[in-house]
């Protein structure tokens, strides 16, 4: 029986913390979906920002649509090859497959319509996600024969999720982590004095390869959970949340993983408080991004605030400089 | 049997057909606005902004004011409403908090589809009927538009061409000198055009989707770029493009669907109308990219090769001029710096022409050759006089400006700097210049 049936939001955490100590397997539910969530909302904070510094936030969203197409195609190939029911629930090598496959797709195609094409750069990335995006669309429609799968991957549904999603979210978790700390000074290097990087052999476009792959893996680690869409909350909202709040890099990472880390907490929780007591059966994803935006206008408010209170300040004249 | 006038007249199809078509229409217009401003993707954050609220005006239109079905006006007032409030969202993040605009955007577009995909599961317990309806947003559900879509589109296209008709002048004031604009003060012009833009979008996402609407905002203004250069002109042809391919996306979806069935039956496959739309749109605008006129890769590459072919051949002529004994195939492509994979097709090619011979193993130049080659030592000598006495650069430096200025001179040119040096008769470097009309 579900331990956490029954529970709000405050003795959802006294569960699970009581759950912690005794240590017993195996794992229910609402621990897989947030240990998912936690990985996968960690990856997302540590990469986003990298993806908010270099400005990268519109190609990761055409990535999160073109990412789609990738899946299909992985999910053709391992039915054909497998022969299994319908079902998104890839292995690991599959989706791994199709994300280097998106992520170098999409940054290409986009590039090369930009270049050669002579179109404006967000408008190559518009027309190439949108055309990926439809051809994944069709391609799940008239083979899978369930227009629900697009919109589950669309939508996500967390309530799907079961221990193989676990194995999925947190080795791309681990690589998130090892990638961005055994890059950190070069990707420092190349997002804060791009020319310097280029004159010490740092290739510009080999960082945005790499970075777009890394963004892709995090994308189809998420899709399940969270959906192609609100991974873009995950990825961009943390980040700016630190961003607006420091102004020191270490500091930003940091912050940014903390508020990925606690609004997943908290969206399981409330997920399931609202269950228990208004018997209200709400999507954990739009939950979790519903949360992240009010933690980020909440952040804005604050900024405001300080703002006023700076101007006020009676020192403000004296400030040197 | 295939008939494109039935899309127009018969009941079931008119509607899909005819309400694409405006939504189209609609979109491409305002997209030519939003591509000139270089704000592509705004149109992208703005469709997903509106899904809350539409899901918002659906479960308004049912459970305030208890009509029977959901009432499209009220979720195109719902999206309307909460695209407008993403729209100035976007401004103040950018403006006060100096947010990047693409982390701005990206914030925006995934706080308010998270929204709407919270509503979703909410409607999905309270109004299981209106479920379906409001996950017919996210792609589009075309096939289920009737005549009183019809009506209520062609008002708004109506009304979104009007605008842009009347505002013409200002429009294309802000979106070619926008500080201009600002000093002029045409007051609240900006807010008109997000209004528009705003409705364009609503509109069309009732047939296309929200997730694929950008690319009927983007794809037709692009290929419509690619062929006119003129605003009036774009404003003219995006919108057919968009139109062709709502046209072109309704009979391919209708049509392939209805193969499909017929082939297997009991599966029922279905393409889906709005992906279908997008997937022509691009189509169209990839083929323009490719193959239009002036700007098309194609044909861009192609005046290049073109170029490159005349350079060479003009080379070789000029070669084989200085070389009067005639030279070896081995010794053209040695001292040719021409690739030989050029220059066989090249030897053949001035062959057959006429200008050049082969005999006992070497080429020469022919009569109609050798008039050609002259031609071209003079342009190249003619550039060189000029240099030296009108630019004043030294005789040493010149020749290399020379080598490639003598395939590019036309005979007007040749004419006026004959006339300005007054036909001269050696170069700076002493050589004969072939005198006009050379034939030896």
């Amino acid at each position: 029986m579900n331990p956490y049936t029954g529970t709000n939001f405050f003795t959802f955490f006294t569960t699970l913390i009581g759950r912690l100590f005794s240590f017993s397997a195996p794992l229910f539910p609402d621990e897989i979906q947030l240990i998912v969530l936690v990985g996968v909302s960690l990856s997302c904070a540590l990469v986003g920002v990298w993806l908010t510094l270099r400005k990268m936030a519109m190609l990761a969203n055409a990535l999160s649509h073109t990412i789609l197409l990738g899946i299909a195609i992985a999910f053709l190939l391992w039915r054909q090859l497998e022969g299994l029911e319908a079902s998104f629930q890839m292995p690991l090598p599959y989706l791994f497959g199709a994300a280097v496959l998106t992520g170098v797709v999409t940054t290409l195609l986009t590039t090369l319509l930009h270049k050669q094409g002579g179109v404006q750069e967000e408008a190559s990335i518009g027309i190439v996600f949108t055309t990926l995006f439809a051809l994944g669309i069709l391609l799940i429609n008239l083979t899978a024969r369930n227009a629900h799968i697009g919109i589950e991957a669309v939508m996500g549904n967390v309530d799907a999720l079961t221990f193989d999603d676990v194995k999925i979210a947190l080795p791309i978790m681990g690589l998130n982590i090892l990638i961005l700390t055994l890059f950190h000074k070069e990707l420092l290097l190349s997002t804060f004095d791009s020319s310097y990087a280029k004159a010490l052999g740092y290739s510009g476009h080999f960082i945005t390869y790499g970075l777009m792959t890394l963004i892709s893996l995090t994308v189809v680690s998420a899709f399940r959970s969270v959906g192609v869409i609100m991974v873009l909350a995950l990825l961009t909202i943390p980040p700016t949340i630190g961003r607006l709040l420091t102004h020191s890099l270490k500091k930003m990472v940091l912050l940014s993983a903390l508020v990925g880390i606690l609004i997943s907490l908290f969206s399981v929780a409330l997920s399931r408080h609202l269950l228990t007591e208004f018997g209200l059966p709400l999507s954990t994803g739009g939950l979790l991004v519903a949360l992240l935006s009010c933690a980020f206008a909440l952040t804005c408010l604050y900024r405001l605030g300080a703002r006023q209170k700076k101007m006020r300040s009676p020192h403000r004249l004296k400030q040197p400089h | 049997m295939f008939d494109i006038l039935s899309y127009f007249t018969d009941p079931v199809l008119r509607g899909p057909t005819i309400g694409s078509i405006l939504m189209c229409v609609t979109s491409s217009i305002m997209g030519v606005i939003v591509y000139l401003q270089k704000r592509a993707l705004v149109g992208e954050t703005l469709s997903h902004a509106a899904y809350p609220g539409v899901i918002v005006g659906l479960l308004c239109s049912v459970s305030l004011f208890h009509f029977e079905e959901a009432n499209p006006l009220l979720a195109l007032f719902g999206g309307a409403i909460t695209g407008s409030l993403a729209l100035y969202l976007l401004t103040v993040l950018t403006k006060r908090f100096r947010i990047k605009s693409d982390s701005a955007l990206c914030i925006v577009l995934a706080s308010f589809f998270g929204i709407g995909i919270l509503l979703i599961s909410m409607v999905q317990l309270t109004h299981g009927g209106l479920y379906k309806q409001a996950e017919g947003y996210l792609f589009g559900q075309a096939a289920t538009m009737g005549d009183i879509h019809i009506t209520l589109y062609f008002v708004l296209a109506l009304i979104v061409a009007l605008a842009v008709t009347l505002l013409y002048k200002e429009l294309q004031l802000a979106l070619f000198d926008a500080n201009y604009a600002k000093i002029l003060a045409i007051p609240s012009f900006s807010s008109i055009i997000f209004v528009l833009i705003v409705t364009s979008i609503v509109v069309g996402i009732r047939s296309v989707g929200v997730i694929l609407m950008s690319a009927m905002l983007i794809a037709p203004a692009v290929s419509a770029r690619q062929f006119v250069h003129k605003l009036s002109h774009l404003f003219w042809l995006s919108p057919l493009f968009g139109a062709l391919s709502a046209l072109l996306g309704n009979v391919f979806s209708y049509e392939i669907t209805k193969a499909l069935s017929q082939d297997r039956s009991g599966g029922k496959i279905v393409l889906p109308t709005g992906p279908t739309i997008v997937l022509v749109a691009s189509s169209l605008c990839l083929l323009s990219l490719l193959f239009a006129p002036k700007r098309g890769l194609v044909s861009r590459l192609w005046r290049i090769a073109s170029f490159r072919m005349t350079c060479a051949k003009e080379n070789l002529l000029k070669y084989l001029w200085r070389h009067k004994s005639g030279s070896s195939e081995e010794s053209l492509y040695t001292f040719l710096a021409i690739n030989p994979l050029v220059l066989r097709p090249l030897l053949l090619y001035t062959r057959l022409q006429g200008w050049i011979e082969y005999k006992n193993g070497h080429y020469h130049l022919s009569k109609d050759g050798e008039a050609k080659a002259a031609r071209i030592v003079r342009l190249h000598r003619l550039w060189e006089v000029y240099l030296v006495d009108y630019v004043g650069l030294g005789a040493r430096s010149v020749h290399s400006s020379a080598e490639e200025m003598e395939h590019i001179l036309t005979p007007e040119l040749e004419y006026e700097l004959t006339e300005l040096l007054k036909d001269p008769m050696w170069d700076p470097h002493q050589q004969p210049i072939p005198p006009k009309g050379f034939l030896r």
